[in-house]
């Protein structure tokens, strides 16, 4: 079994076990198996999107719609409250003959929609980056040379030590029977 | 026995629509418009020849705006090289098959334009306002425009049609290049006919009106109301047994995110409309919301916002909700009962300033159940002559192998 680069002596805490695969379909059927083996903290990296694949690894639904949405409704009644308050109740004007109620309410309709949207982009790219714990400076992974070819033309598993059901010779043996390649021990 | 000999070597089965057991639909479809017909004569003779055309003009409206959506969906789907869309294609292209019935209904309208567009009876001369827009607003002009657009619409989808079952036989893939040379000038052509058509028809109810939104705003409800269309009828399809492994939940994925877009994308353009029209206050523009936001229609236009808007993009929201195929059957079927809403706001006001007049609920139902119900038999006819789906398009697989 080949060992990921790291200094001798030091005691080190194993990160995981990854392995090499040949093509995506290859990937997308290992994915489908240690989805049915019963992994919970693992991972699969290609250099692209590959259909299907979410189903293929039993991912479920992505919780960043519902952060998105939440961020937007806040986004909503702050546009309502910042614009409707002070306009109705603080500091009342009118303005072009326009009413002094709620029917006012298309003159604070592009502010209202524009924070909505604001609003619901940070909550979906800050909830992306935030579930996917970004940013970091590297990733344990990077240890093993060879897991760099994954941004060019390789497919790697990798199944991380925290896993319940992880157990390095197990692990290692599960991976060469779906037919992985370089199966390799990688450090932190 | 000529549709085996037709099957592409791999690949789904080849399916007609049959039409045998569908006698007492047919018969339903006959019964409906021959009893609207009779209550539009009835009242044509016996109360109100001017009601009865607003009633027409109003059926015919919205009717018309969904065969051109439907259009709009088959130029989209080529312009972009779309994959999802292939199954469900030769669907949109028998609802544009409509071209070839529906100016029938637009005759009336025509015969008695001048009892509708007050304009037609002024004299030159005596209304400033109207005398310098007489380059667009005269009789012989206004009739060559809706010659032509019916014209062009017929043939842009007769084309299309003709070509994609041309290909169900040999698989030629020339057909396609053919449809994506067609597509882009078509594009241009449709946004015209559906600009000028919403306009002579629809905004010439009050000439004096200016909007420059009107067109787009008239497009947007008709994709909105063409996809309701398409997802009915491709459930009730399925229902039937038909598409079986063709179309499943992913495609329906899509097309409820297609209505939610257009759902946000009516708003955006009806909120233009009447934002830049309420903010500037000039009599010229504010005529049409006026007669909209009082007496009996502020209602009705009230109700049109949250109907139209809020509540549908609430219910298209929720993402499991749209492969839901029972629930977004409910969805489409709503949809279309608020663009009936949305074209009677527009189109009947101009009859009846105080609101609602209950007398004329009979003939405006009668005017969309005649057109509808014409317009669905020879839907029904001609979804029988040729597969359900594109056998041999080059993006079937792509289409069947769909993934969100």
């Amino acid at each position: 079994m080949q060992k990921s680069a790291a200094t001798e002596g030091e005691p080190q805490r194993v990160f995981g076990i990854a392995a090499e695969f040949d093509s995506p379909a290859a990937l997308y059927h290992a994915a489908e198996k240690c989805r049915d083996y019963g992994f919970k903290k693992w991972d699969v990296h290609s250099p692209f999107p590959i259909h299907g694949m979410d189903a293929a690894m039993g991912l479920g639904r992505s919780k960043v719609s519902l952060i998105a949405l939440c961020t937007a409704l806040c986004g909503t009644t702050t546009g309502v409250i910042l614009q409707g308050y002070p306009s109705l109740y603080e500091y009342p004007l009118i303005v072009h003959g326009k009413p002094l109620n709620w029917m006012t309410i298309p003159a604070f309709f592009p502010v209202i929609f524009e924070l909505t949207i604001l609003c619901c982009a940070f909550g979906a790219l800050l909830g992306m980056l935030a579930l996917n714990r970004l940013p970091r400076w590297n990733h344990p992974l990077f240890n093993w040379e060879r897991f760099g070819r994954f941004s060019d033309d390789a497919f790697f598993v990798s199944i991380e030590a925290d896993d319940p059901k992880f157990q390095e010779t197990r692990t290692r043996e599960f991976l060469e029977s779906i037919g992985a390649k370089n199966i390799t021990l990688v450090y932190e | 026995m000529s549709a085996v000999a037709h099957a592409p070597a791999k690949g789904p089965k080849v399916e007609y629509f049959q039409t045998n057991n569908l006698g007492p639909v047919f018969f339903g479809l006959m019964i409906a418009a021959g009893i609207s017909l009779a209550i539009l004569a009835g009242g044509a003779f016996l109360l109100d020849k001017k009601q009865v055309l607003f009633s027409l003009l109003y059926g015919f409206s919205f009717c018309f705006t969904i065969c051109a959506g439907s259009l709009f969906w088959i130029l989209v789907h080529h312009a972009t090289d779309a994959e999802w869309s292939v199954v469900v294609r030769r669907i949109l292209e028998t609802m544009a098959t409509s071209f070839r019935y529906i100016w029938v209904f637009f005759l009336p309208i025509a015969i008695g334009a001048s009892t509708i567009y007050l304009w037609m009876d002024i004299a030159p001369g005596k209304d400033t306002i109207l005398d310098g827009k007489r380059g667009m607003l005269n009789v012989p002009f206004w009739m060559t425009r809706a010659a032509l657009i019916f014209f062009i619409f017929w043939g842009i989808s007769h084309l299309l049609r003709t070509w994609s079952t041309a290909q169900d036989k040999d698989g030629d893939p020339k057909y396609t290049v053919f449809t994506r040379r067609l597509v882009f000038p078509s594009i241009v052509l449709f946004a015209l006919g559906i600009t000028f058509g919403a306009i002579d028809w629809l905004k010439g109810l009050d000439h004096y009106w200016f909007s420059t939104m009107w067109g787009v705003y008239i497009f947007a409800g008709s994709a909105w109301a063409a996809m309701a269309t398409l997802i009915i009828t491709t459930v009730t399809l399925k229902k039937a047994g038909y598409l079986e492994g063709i179309v499943n939940e992913e495609h329906f994925h899509i097309m409820g995110k297609l209505q939610l877009a257009f759902t946000v994308f009516w708003a955006y353009i009806g909120f233009g409309q009447y934002f830049l029209i309420w903010y500037a206050n000039i009599p010229e523009e504010t005529s049409y919301f006026i007669r909209r936001n009082t007496e009996g229609w502020n209602v009705l236009s009230t109700m049109l916002v949250v109907c139209h808007f809020f509540i549908p993009f609430l219910l298209l929201l929720w993402q499991p909700a749209k492969r839901n195929l029972n629930y977004m059957r409910g969805v489409a079927i709503y949809v279309l009962c608020v663009h009936a809403l949305d074209h009677y706001i527009i189109v009947l006001p101009a009859l009846h300033w105080a609101g609602v007049e209950f007398r004329s609920l009979f003939t405006d139902l009668a005017a969309v159940v005649l057109i509808a119900s014409t317009l669905i038999f020879f839907f029904l006819k001609n979804l029988t002559k040729f597969p359900l789906y594109p056998l041999r398009d080059p993006r079937l697989k792509q289409s069947l192998n769909l993934k969100n």
